[in-house]
């Protein structure tokens, strides 16, 4: 009862991107395909921010491993010819993982803002890479033409098929990301709190921030696969440095505290940035305005807000127990 | 078991510790008495390798551990219960202790909280709250408890009756007492050195980053009194 209930929101998330993959049996309408679209694969690249967030790293490298992701997949089809869902999928997780590990390894010993710069910088060049390779990303031209994927053989090509397929590589994600959270809770939770005095009880703190690094990249690049498949084309400018303010805003509005926070952030920014379509360009500013504000006003974010209010009105515990967090001991020396 | 030989120690131009030289043998309990700056929790943060050591060595169980990072020194047995109550606030009172053996297979973790749950009740009672919750010394029970999840030959505790109620001193004693039964062996520090000196059994006076007297509990008794400490 005790896992059920530590595990609500893990249970809940995958049920509901599960639920997702029965879309296409109510509504063929474009409009409402194309939105549930977008937001599987926000809510896939989210997973990502939320994976690094647990310890408490931020990371601006989203995009970055998007494009690795979504590049190697498009690269497999139209090279190799591999058009296998299942197998483009499992390249889009492991190409950008294995480009994560190395790099996880050598800044992952940076702390605070130099992560962060380090990661934004790491956007930067995957651009950059884009536009100076021609010969294996088409440059400014971008990659089209890939055959259409397939699932056990069934070709994957009108607009309901491909949210299926979104819907079960946000699935997979969803599993992935719930796996790899609950099986380090408590070391991400140390890690997230105090991490030199994680470190002085002997957690050997960056072969975890490695492992979260290596899993994330591996997240953010099922996302670009999933974009890609659905654009029909790998573009760089669907991989900008920019972008990764979308899906930290993502997970930061929807709640960093637990895994439904992505799921919600992810669906109502996108459905909020559709709405209001014809100010699209504002988009970016707007949610640099609103994480200023959640980080102000409702740390928690909506999932986080929502807990306490329940917690509140249920009065499981007393108002005053946060009060109670021991007193500030003199310095010695 | 424990060698400190000529350990200096500096944060930037100021020199927290020059020539200190401690040993902790086997079984024993050493205290660490001295005022606010005197260069105790810089000697603890030097063994458990937070703060690097300019000159001079320490030597735990024979091997050196100079060059060997926190984790790693802590995983060779050394136990840390840091000053201040330092506890996960958010995590539970179990994972909290739990943190304490970090790679130690689960069939021994549960060896290691139902030991410490026999010698501190309140952990069983409040094993789900979060730690943030808990009062002062139920929190220094926490850290302690977490610092022997692992069973560590050395025990390192930094000012463990730091601003605690009578009741709470009591408990924390009769609960080291529990550990030395075990064999454990201590290092405490203590500004307070009344009730830490009816668990010592030598001690070193530090002032001013130097040690200034070493000796049995009586010599260390009649110095603390001196100087006020007590």
């Amino acid at each position: 009862m005790s896992l059920l209930r530590r595990h609500a929101g893990e249970i809940a998330t995958i049920l509901v991107v599960a639920a997702s993959l029965l879309i296409p049996r109510f509504t063929d309408d474009p409009l409402p395909i194309s939105l549930a679209n977008q937001i599987l694969i926000a809510i896939t690249a989210a997973f990502s921010v939320y994976l690094m967030l647990r310890m408490n790293l931020l990371t601006f490298a989203v995009p970055a491993f998007m494009a690795i992701g979504g590049y190697a997949a498009a690269i497999a089809g139209l090279q190799g010819g591999v058009t296998d869902a299942i197998a483009l999928t499992a390249l889009s997780f492991v190409a950008p993982a294995i480009v994560a590990l190395p790099i996880g390894v050598l800044v992952l010993r940076l702390r605070g803002v130099y992560f962060v710069l380090v990661t934004f910088v790491l956007s930067e060049i995957v651009q950059l890479v884009l536009f100076e390779t021609p010969q294996l990303t088409g440059g400014s031209n971008g990659l089209v033409g890939m055959p259409s994927t397939t699932a056990f053989g069934i070709e994957l090509a009108d607009n309901a098929s491909v949210l299926v397929l979104t819907a079960a590589v946000a699935l997979a994600a969803a599993l992935v990301t719930a796996l790899v959270t609950s099986l380090c809770r408590q070391h991400f939770a140390a890690i997230e709190e105090n991490e030199p005095l994680a470190q002085s009880l002997g957690l050997v703190v960056w072969h975890y921030k490695v492992l979260g690094f290596v899993v994330a990249a591996g997240l953010a690049g099922m996302a670009g696969f999933s974009l890609v498949n659905m654009l029909l084309t790998a573009h760089p400018t669907s991989f900008g440095p920019g972008s990764s303010v979308n899906y930290i805003a993502y997970t930061i509005v929807g709640g960093r505290t637990s895994i439904l926070g992505p799921v919600l952030g992810s669906a109502l920014l996108v459905t909020l940035t559709n709405l209001f379509s014809n100010q699209g360009q504002y988009s970016q500013g707007l949610y640099g305005l609103l994480i200023v504000v959640v980080v102000l006003v409702a740390r928690g974010g909506i999932v986080g807000t929502a807990m306490a209010l329940v917690r509140r009105v249920g009065g499981l515990r007393p108002a005053t127990a946060h009060l109670a967090t021991g007193t500030a001991a003199p310095r010695g020396t | 078991m424990l060698i400190v030989e000529g350990l200096d120690v500096r944060y930037g131009g100021i020199t927290a510790l020059r020539g200190v030289s401690v040993r902790v043998d086997e079984g024993e309990t050493v205290l660490l008495v001295g005022a606010n700056g005197a260069g105790k929790s810089s000697l603890i943060n030097a063994v458990i390798g937070t703060v690097p050591s300019v000159a001079g060595f320490v030597r735990f169980q024979g091997r050196d551990l100079g060059g060997m990072t926190v984790d790693r020194r802590a995983r060779a047995g050394i136990g840390y219960s840091p000053e201040g109550r330092r506890v996960f606030a958010s995590m539970s009172v179990l994972d909290n202790v739990l943190a304490g053996a970090f790679g130690v297979g689960r069939q021994r973790q549960r060896e290691a909280w139902d030991w410490l749950c026999s010698v501190f009740p309140i952990l069983a009672e409040r094993q789900a709250q979060p730690a943030g919750q808990l009062s002062g010394g139920q929190q220094q029970i926490v850290a302690f408890a977490r610092a022997m999840a692992s069973f560590p030959p050395l025990l390192l505790l930094d000012e463990p009756f730091l601003g605690l109620a009578p009741v709470w001193i009591k408990n924390i004693s009769d609960a080291i007492r529990a550990l030395q039964a075990r064999g454990t062996t201590i290092l405490m520090t203590e500004q307070m050195a009344r009730p830490a000196l009816k668990l010592a059994t030598r001690g070193y006076v530090m002032r001013g980053g130097e040690v200034r007297r070493e000796g049995p509990v009586g010599v260390i008794r009649d110095v603390a009194l001196a100087e006020e400490y007590l």
